[in-house]
């Protein structure tokens, strides 16, 4: 075997390697050039995961290199943003994030602690799908409105409880929005995702719960759970009975969106080419049958106006942040 | 009946197809693979070939996943009898007594029992998953916050059954893995504890590079000091079977594994790790030479395998019947079921029959070709043990890292492994066990978040856990456990400890 290795044959290999580990400096022209990453901070299976892959799929094709979806899950999705936010800013490392992006930073600050990440370390890409929660309670409640529930919330104020996906989460925080708005107070109950969450008002355990609409639809066409409102500015399409909380004259508005990130020091043409490829993934047909199975809906946004939409989003998340505080814990009292 | 039968026989017809005949046995096949390798078990398995059923049917996509989940199961215990390595989380029990039984030279009895008892386990589960899943999806919706504190209480006195060693020794060890679970994020309030700026540490420290490295590490370690290198067994072709006693000893435990892992799986987010030690424990409690526990009893190796299969098919329940999430791996087959169309949910089982009574056919038949598969294997698995150590153990070193590195993409996970490798050894020095280390770290987290979702469900109050039925009695029978446990501390007690203890002086 020894021998081998003086056979000029390995020398030419060497040079070969060397030249292949410099080619993307020089062909910074041609992005992209190797296999991009797009990194998931949450489980697979979960809203972030189905739509990344959809997407994936698709613009490897429009690409012509590989896009490997990678799930680096932890810490409510603060392990994934915080490695895309300081990786190497040349559009290999992508993010698919939530809107949970923008509670983290918060909450950080909330326990002043060293930041995972800060928002300004990434810049948007586009807006793939934003889906609004729907606010549903166990179908064996008396509760058949929104107003029939803030009225029996105002009469055992912190009695009625609702289930979350953990502190500071998504459904924490929409739940919260509406409590807020309607003067309310409810009991919180976070338990570890949504799924248990779910889990927990299906077994009765809980009263209510906000959640997307793909999720709890089976359960509520099985006449287990009802629903009451929903976040988004319209009707959901799939529950055409259900009314806004902005119908209802709650002015909040809430969306569990999915979102391409790239860090911020991404040269500008890179930004291009990918923000060219994401407008052509979410027209193709192949992307939209995709999403239609998982049954969440495409609103995309390209990056001027999903950056004056994520400005707002943040701003409203950060103020409700804010006003919850620090959670008190109930049972220190 | 005449209608379940009739159903099944649908079923039976999916199942047989070729296609989705071929995708059971490539299921089995990764699954095995998967649980073999150290650390990557069923969910990362799972997760890692989601993307790859993207072009199949439902069906078929859905029979592939519980065929690399059920695989992984069985296929965890082959490097923990070899090795004393976990492949998975769940077969951490399995390391004590099939790798002690690896020692005496009866690593092939004590994969086949395992393969036998899995095959059991899974059959007899499924019998029950197809007959009684609504009602029993209904019972296990139940179970709440507090119902699940109870039965962790319950897990925590399993705890005292553990170590085959000194009692203070084996609690000290569960109290060091409790401690080790208090790391990460404070579930009610969102405080990070002990994480000193790691946002990795977060999560808390997880339980696959705890287990890789208490037990895999750790062994590699102490056989890399020892001063002469264990002797390279050479297996013969007879020894490979279990004997008539062996197959005797085991009977009971199969079966009563595949209850308890069950009913343990049927209960939302509960681990399948939790049955196994609860399994473990009790055939200790009930065996009439608990002494022989972590000296090789099969009885040790047939009740923790049976019951991390049949706690896969209680998982399922659940999910098939009422669209809950019951789990990690459930909510990942779930979100396989939506990618193609199907939404899981309560009318499942009326909406898409040939979906569900062909996933019912598919593992009984998923069942047999694991066993098929696996029996042959064993003779196979056991000549690597005749590997010299000197190739064998940095071999398995790399898979070890390559394992939990893949788990969630996590050099931090690789550190921890690292860490708990050179714990283990030093624990291994001192003569402690191990095993509860990993259940303590396992219950920690839950217990804490149940404890904390129940005090702020009642405001506070102590009174649900006596409230609610199924809580209250849970912890009549924990605190009876208990009482029973202190018996022996009593003066005059010929507990085993104290036989085993006079048999030890008297050598």
């Amino acid at each position: 075997m020894k021998g081998l290795w003086r056979h000029p044959f390995y020398l030419f290999g060497f040079f070969f390697v060397l030249l292949a580990s410099w080619s993307p400096v020089v062909a910074q022209e041609q992005y992209p050039s190797r296999a991009i990453q797009m990194i998931v901070p949450f489980p697979p299976g979960g809203v972030a995961d189905l739509t990344a892959r959809p997407v994936a799929a698709t613009m490897e094709k429009i690409l012509k290199q590989p896009v490997v979806v990678v799930n680096k899950t932890g810490a409510a999705g603060a392990v994934g943003m915080s490695f895309v936010a300081n990786s190497k800013p040349d559009g290999y490392t992508t993010l698919m994030a939530l809107s949970s992006i923008s509670i983290i930073p918060e909450a950080d600050k909330l326990f002043a602690r060293k930041p995972a990440y800060t928002m300004d370390q990434l810049i948007p890409i586009a807006l793939i799908s934003a889906d609004p929660t729907i606010f549903v309670v166990r179908a064996d409640h008396p509760w058949k409105s929104v107003k029939e529930f803030v009225e029996a919330a105002k009469k055992r104020p912190g009695e009625i409880s609702y289930s979350s996906s953990g502190v500071y989460g998504t459904l924490h925080m929409a739940t919260e929005l509406f409590a807020h708005a309607a003067g309310i107070q409810l009991n919180h109950i976070p338990y570890s995702g949504a799924g248990p969450a779910l889990t927990a008002i299906l077994g009765g355990h809980v009263d209510g719960l906000a959640s997307g609409p793909a999720v709890i639809a089976p359960h509520i066409k099985a006449g287990k759970l009802r629903p009451l409102a929903g976040w988004g500015a319209k009707r959901v399409a799939a529950l055409p009975d259900v009314p806004t909380f902005k119908e209802l004259g709650y002015d909040i508005e809430f969306y569990i969106w999915a979102g391409l990130f790239v860090p911020t020091a991404t040269p500008a043409p890179v930004v291009k080419t990918l923000r060219d490829a994401v407008r052509q993934t979410v027209n193709s047909a192949e992307f939209k049958t995709a999403m239609e199975k998982i049954e969440t809906p495409i609103a995309y946004l390209d990056a001027p106006e999903f950056q004056k939409f994520w400005d707002k989003d943040a701003k409203m998340l950060a103020a409700a942040v804010k006003r919850i505080g620090r959670v008190e814990i109930q049972e220190a009292k | 009946m005449a209608e379940t039968l009739q159903n099944l026989a649908l079923g039976f017809s999916v199942a047989f197809q070729p296609t989705v005949l071929l995708y059971a046995f490539v299921g089995c096949l990764i699954g095995t693979l998967v649980g073999v390798l150290p650390g990557v078990g069923p969910l990362a398995g799972i997760s890692l070939l989601l993307p790859a059923t993207f072009g199949l049917s439902a069906t078929t996509a859905i029979v592939l996943l519980a065929g690399i989940y059920y695989g992984a199961m069985y296929g965890g215990s082959t490097t923990s009898i070899l090795m004393r390595i976990p492949g998975e989380a769940a077969s951490v029990v399995t390391c004590l007594d099939g790798y002690a039984m690896t020692r005496l030279g009866r690593a092939g009895p004590a994969l086949g029992i395992s393969a036998f008892g899995s095959y059991i386990a899974g059959t007899v589960s499924v019998v029950a998953l197809m007959f009684f899943a609504p009602p029993l999806a209904r019972f296990a919706l139940r179970f709440g916050p507090p119902e699940y504190t109870a039965l962790l209480v319950l897990g925590l006195l399993v705890l005292g059954y553990m170590g085959s060693g000194s009692m203070i020794k084996s609690l000290a060890m569960a109290v060091l893995g409790l401690f080790f679970g208090m790391i990460g994020i404070d579930p009610m309030s969102g405080f990070f504890r002990f994480s000193y700026g790691i946002v990795e540490l977060g999560d808390g420290i997880g339980v696959v590079p705890v287990a890789v490295g208490l037990f895999g590490i750790a062994e590699i370690l102490a056989t890399a000091g020892q001063e002469t290198p264990p002797q390279v067994q050479k297996p013969r072709l007879r020894d490979l079977l279990p004997s008539r006693e062996e197959w005797r000893a085991s009977f009971a435990p199969i079966g009563r594994g595949t209850v308890v892992g069950f009913l343990i799986g049927l209960i939302p987010g509960s681990a399948h790790i939790i049955s196994t030690f609860v399994s473990y424990a009790l055939e200790r409690k009930l065996s009439k030479h608990p002494e022989r526990f972590g000296q090789g009893a099969i009885e040790g190796v047939a009740g923790p395998e049976s019951a991390n299969n049949a706690a896969v098919c209680g998982a399922f329940v659940p999910m098939l019947a009422l669209g809950v999430p019951s789990g990690p791996v459930p909510a990942v087959m779930m979100a396989a079921m939506m990618i193609h169309g199907v939404s899981p949910g309560p009318l499942l089982i009326q909406q898409q029959p040939e979906l569900f009574w062909g996933f019912i056919a598919s593992m009984y038949v998923g069942n047999v070709v694991l066993l098929i598969l696996n029996l042959p294997l064993v003779g196979l698995f056991v000549n690597l043990l005749r590997v010299p150590y000197r190739i064998l153990y940095p071999s398995i070193l790399l898979f070890c890292v390559l394992g939990v590195y893949a788990v969630n993409s996590s050099v931090v996970d690789v550190w921890i492994m690292t860490f708990m490798g050179l714990l283990g050894y030093l624990l291994h020095k001192f003569d402690f066990e191990t095993a509860p280390v990993v259940l303590g770290v396992v219950l920690a987290p839950m217990l804490e978040m149940s404890l904390r979702q129940s005090l702020a469900m009642s405001h506070g109050s102590y009174s649900i856990f006596v409230g609610r039925p199924i809580a209250a009695t849970m912890l009549l029978v924990a605190f009876t456990l208990l009482v029973v446990g202190l018996k022996p501390l009593l003066p005059h007690g010929t507990d085993w400890r104290k036989r085993l203890g006079l048999a030890d002086r008297s050598e």
